[in-house]
């Protein structure tokens, strides 16, 4: 039953049958079907990468769909096959991005893929809307990474004035902060060292 | 120290702010040809663009709905948002709209008919 995935044979996929695309064939699963299982769990047992041909490479459904989820409004709902289908849709976007940046890469004899042929991939594909944030949140990854490597760890307890919350990262920051030429202006004090002081209930950052 | 704390720590450390996993991305980087190496920066980009680009193609194919009494997104969504856009035109071909088999069949039957008629 292995090798090709992308069989139009009704009885493989176990479905009733009840769609078909346009000119394509694609045997789609009737809506009250329990539906093939079989495309996107490929999160374990990766073993044997040779038999996992590109279009078979998805990211995890359920963290996809939480993206969905959190993107539309509260009262909406995703249905089962949108979610496998933007799973795919994914792996395509992924692979769209990454050719047309090697494409780049080559043309300049470079053999590592570095951040800026990402991002000019995505301005020359139609993305160039990500362009701006992505830079942003790269920014704070660097941070992010810098943090953890060689400074003490930050020990946070209920004595510090100010709480690390997601907001403090999901916030865009203020444009005056981050300079996109690379230089970090360390404005979060609070990544600095910090020894836990026994008896010391309160301490202000300014 | 004490659980709290713990989980206080992990959520500082936590920080990169990324919820798809780098290291499946970077698999489905590698499976485009001729692509040999992707460095740190490359990888944390894709996988974030990867995340605008759900939200982007969710909220855009909900918005541009079927939007009558269903407030699902539902696979038409998508293959609509895919013909319309111009952002989305690539995945077209993995978006076919779909369409009813009896549908499918019928316009055969025609076809035929028409080709006998000739």
């Amino acid at each position: 039953m292995d090798g090709d995935s992308s069989t139009t044979d009704a009885s493989q996929l176990g479905i009733t049958g009840e769609y078909m695309a346009g000119s394509h064939f694609v045997l789609a699963q009737a809506p009250e079907d329990e539906g093939d299982e079989g495309l996107d769990d490929h999160e374990d047992g990766n073993g044997s990468k040779d038999n996992l041909r590109e279009q078979d490479i998805y990211l995890p459904i359920a963290n996809v769909a939480r993206i969905m989820k959190n993107a539309i409004p509260q009262t909406g709902k995703i249905a089962k096959d949108a979610k496998e289908c933007v799973q795919e849709c994914v792996s395509e976007f992924i692979s769209f991005i990454t050719s047309e940046a090697s494409e780049r890469c080559h043309q300049e004899k470079r053999k590592t893929i570095n951040g800026e042929d990402i991002l000019f991939a995505m301005s020359t594909l139609g993305f160039d809307m990500y362009v701006e944030p992505l830079k942003l949140y790269l920014q704070k990854f660097r941070e992010a990474m810098k943090g953890e490597k060689g400074i003490n760890t930050v020990t946070v307890t209920e004595g510090m004035g100010e709480e690390l919350t997601d907001e403090t990262f999901t916030n865009p920051l203020p444009a005056g902060i981050i300079t996109a030429d690379g230089q970090q202006q360390n404005v979060m004090v609070y990544t600095t060292s910090y020894q836990q002081i026994p008896g010391v209930q309160q301490l202000q950052f300014s | 120290m004490s659980a709290k704390n713990m989980e206080k720590v992990e959520q500082a450390t936590n920080r990169k702010n990324i919820s798809l996993p780098m290291s499946r991305v970077r698999l489905i980087m590698k499976s485009s040809p001729d692509v040999s190496c992707i460095n740190q920066d490359a990888l944390f980009l894709t996988t974030k663009a990867t995340e605008l680009f759900v939200q982007h193609l969710a909220l855009s194919s909900y918005k541009n709905g079927s939007g009558k009494e269903t407030n699902t997104l539902s696979y038409s969504d998508l293959a609509n948002a895919a013909e319309e856009s111009e952002t989305f035109q690539f995945l077209t071909d993995i978006l076919p709209k779909k369409i009813l088999a009896r549908e499918y069949l019928k316009s055969l039957e025609e076809m035929e008919k028409d080709a006998d008629n000739l």
